[in-house]
């Protein structure tokens, strides 16, 4: 079976285990068994609900640290537009970008290009699709693991184009190849990224394809950094000129942010979420049929979009404000920018290098008869627990507790309904632990 | 002989439009656990959903079994309601005699019996006028899914 890299790394040092993160977990992907949670690699979507409800920082996010990025001869940032939003106001995108410059960056790449031409490339998929309706964004790397887990009829609902990051590790990499006469292999393309979905979105592509990016990096990893050279850079004097040239369309704000396709997709129903359980409870609703004439749901597994991604350092509302703000002062589109679009486009490189599909998971194997053997097992053994839920046996509930031993993978001497030794052994791992 | 790996049996309340839809999402569980190809499965839910709403919407409850052999997968209704007057005109996709405070929630739009039938490979309908409906309807497995 296929080994899942992850974004997450449980530090079993700092693990107290404490069960938030099992019973935060929105596709049952965790386990406490002996005092320590542990990952189900295939059933994890990346959403980062452990990290954020884990008391003792066990859980990390994998990003690049920026030592290995130093290692690469041409390094290029190529920053989520959230980050222009995480700044005082006297930090303007200028300052920032220097700032990136300061902290070792060769260049930095502004996805405004990007963002256009996956917007055309969106509308254009719309247009000419046969298929099933609602489509469903592919932004967002958690809504596109969890399509594949928990909803695999879902996955050619997925919009096939590439996002806006993707095609500018690409486009950055013919570009600095060919003025600088260095191979691309030496030029790195790391995203400073709002999450750390999107990090592991360049780790392990859920098209299992090779991405365009080399990493990614964290805001809050170069936020201090920006901070500190934006206080020595302050002289700047044109920047809000400056600004303008360097973000060149206020579409690239909308990009991250719910309804940032609205105006884009104009005509067409459209349906936005965002927040992981909101977009389960639609996608159920969705299933069943019982909701229907959407054309386009534009999903998000953060509450409020991308700007509200668990590696920000301002709270979503704050950025919210300060990008709209921003937005303010650019204009809809630039003619040179138009210009770019038109000539990229004809290229046509914007749709996903491979087809998305459904995850196989453990446990599904075997044959219809041995598949309903271990389901009635199930039940049966799921009609003996005490259905309370506790999470002291090491799974988030007693049905999740009762597929796990049907499938050989618990026992029911887990439950301390049962087991006296469990009782025990629970109070030798927490009690001791207070001291 | 077609062997019965597995049958649940559901009871369906009437009216009951906020719990309606829940005995569906179960069967899909159960459907998702079993591994079933995906299309498979949102054609049954599909089936087990309309099925399920109409009981709701116009009987007085219901039963629905849902049923695993080793040839199909089906799902078997039946209810105590007013009875289908006119099977072939309930048929016709946008027939309907929903009332408007279904409509207005969503429902009754006269797409419940052509949306089974598109979604299954197999439909029996019996109805009698003031004693109930029995639907049955399902997908076939091949030999050797």
């Amino acid at each position: 079976m296929h080994e899942w890299t992850h974004s997450f790394k449980i530090d079993r040092e700092k693990c107290s285990g404490n069960l938030a993160c099992m019973r935060s977990c929105p596709t049952q992907a965790i386990r406490v068994r002996s005092g320590k949670a542990e990952l189900i690699p295939e059933l994890c979507i990346d959403c980062g609900s452990c990290l954020k409800v884990c008391p003792t920082g066990a859980i990390s996010a994998t990003t690049r640290s920026l030592k290995e990025v130093w290692k690469f001869k041409y390094k290029v940032a190529v920053p989520s537009p959230v980050l222009f939003g995480q700044f005082p106001a006297n930090i303007s995108p200028v300052h920032i970008v220097e700032g990136l410059k300061a902290m070792g960056f060769d260049a930095v790449w502004i996805i405004a290009e990007e963002i256009e031409l996956v917007n055309r490339a969106i509308r254009d998929y719309m247009q000419t699709w046969k298929g099933r309706l609602p489509l469903v964004s592919s932004s967002c790397p958690v809504v596109v693991r969890l399509i594949q887990v928990a909803y695999p009829g879902g996955v050619e609902q997925l919009i096939h184009v590439e996002p806006p990051r993707e095609l500018a590790g690409r486009e950055l990499k013919r570009k600095y190849s060919k003025e600088l006469g260095i191979p691309k292999e030496e030029i790195a393309a790391i995203y400073v990224t709002s999450c750390q979905a999107k990090s592991i979105s360049i780790i392990e592509p859920a098209e299992g394809v090779k991405s365009d990016l080399d990493g990614a990096i964290g805001i809050a990893d170069v936020y201090n950094g920006i901070l500190t050279a934006a206080q020595s850079h302050k002289e700047i004097s044109n920047h809000k000129a400056l600004s303008r040239d360097l973000l060149r369309s206020a579409n690239l704000f909308q990009w991250d942010m719910s309804e940032g396709q609205r105006r884009n997709l104009q005509g067409y129903n459209y349906m936005s979420l965002t927040g992981l359980r909101n977009i389960i409870r639609v996608f159920d609703d969705i299933e069943k049929g019982k909701l229907r004439n959407l054309d386009f749901l534009e999903c998000y597994a953060c509450w409020g979009g991308c700007i509200n991604g668990n590696l920000t350092v301002d709270n979503l509302y704050i950025t919210r404000s300060k990008l709209q703000r921003l937005m303010a002062e650019l204009p809809e589109t630039d003619p040179r920018l138009e210009e770019e679009v038109a000539r990229r486009f004809a290229g046509k490189e914007l749709y996903a290098k491979a087809p998305i599909r459904p995850r196989s998971i453990k446990g599904d194997m075997g044959d219809l008869k041995e598949r309903i053997k271990r389901i009635k097992e199930a039940e049966a053994v799921l009609a003996d627990l005490p259905g309370l839920n506790c999470g002291l046996c090491g799974a988030p509930n007693c049905k999740t507790q009762a597929k796990d031993i049907a499938a050989g993978d618990a026992q029911k001497s887990d439950c301390v309904f049962y087991s006296k030794d469990r009782l025990d052994r629970l109070r030798e791992i927490y009690l001791k632990r207070k001291d | 002989m077609v062997e019965e790996l597995l049958k649940k049996t559901f009871t369906i309340f009437s009216r009951n439009f906020d719990k309606a839809g829940e005995n569906s999402t179960e069967i899909k569980a159960l459907l998702k656990s079993l591994n079933f190809e995906p299309d498979i499965i949102r054609r049954l839910v599909v089936v087990a959903f309309e099925a399920e709403m109409n009981v709701v919407m116009y009987a007085d409850g219901g039963q629905m079994d849902f049923v695993i052999t080793d040839e199909d997968i089906r799902i078997d209704i039946r209810d105590q309601g007013p009875g289908i007057p006119d099977i072939q005109q309930a048929m016709q996709e946008g027939y309907s005699t929903a009332t408007d405070e279904m409509r207005e929630m969503g429902f009754g739009f006269g797409m419940g019996l052509p949306n089974i039938k598109k979604n299954s490979d197999f439909l029996n309908i019996e109805s009698r006028v003031g004693k109930g409906t029995t639907v049955s309807a399902g997908i076939r497995l091949n030999a050797n899914a």
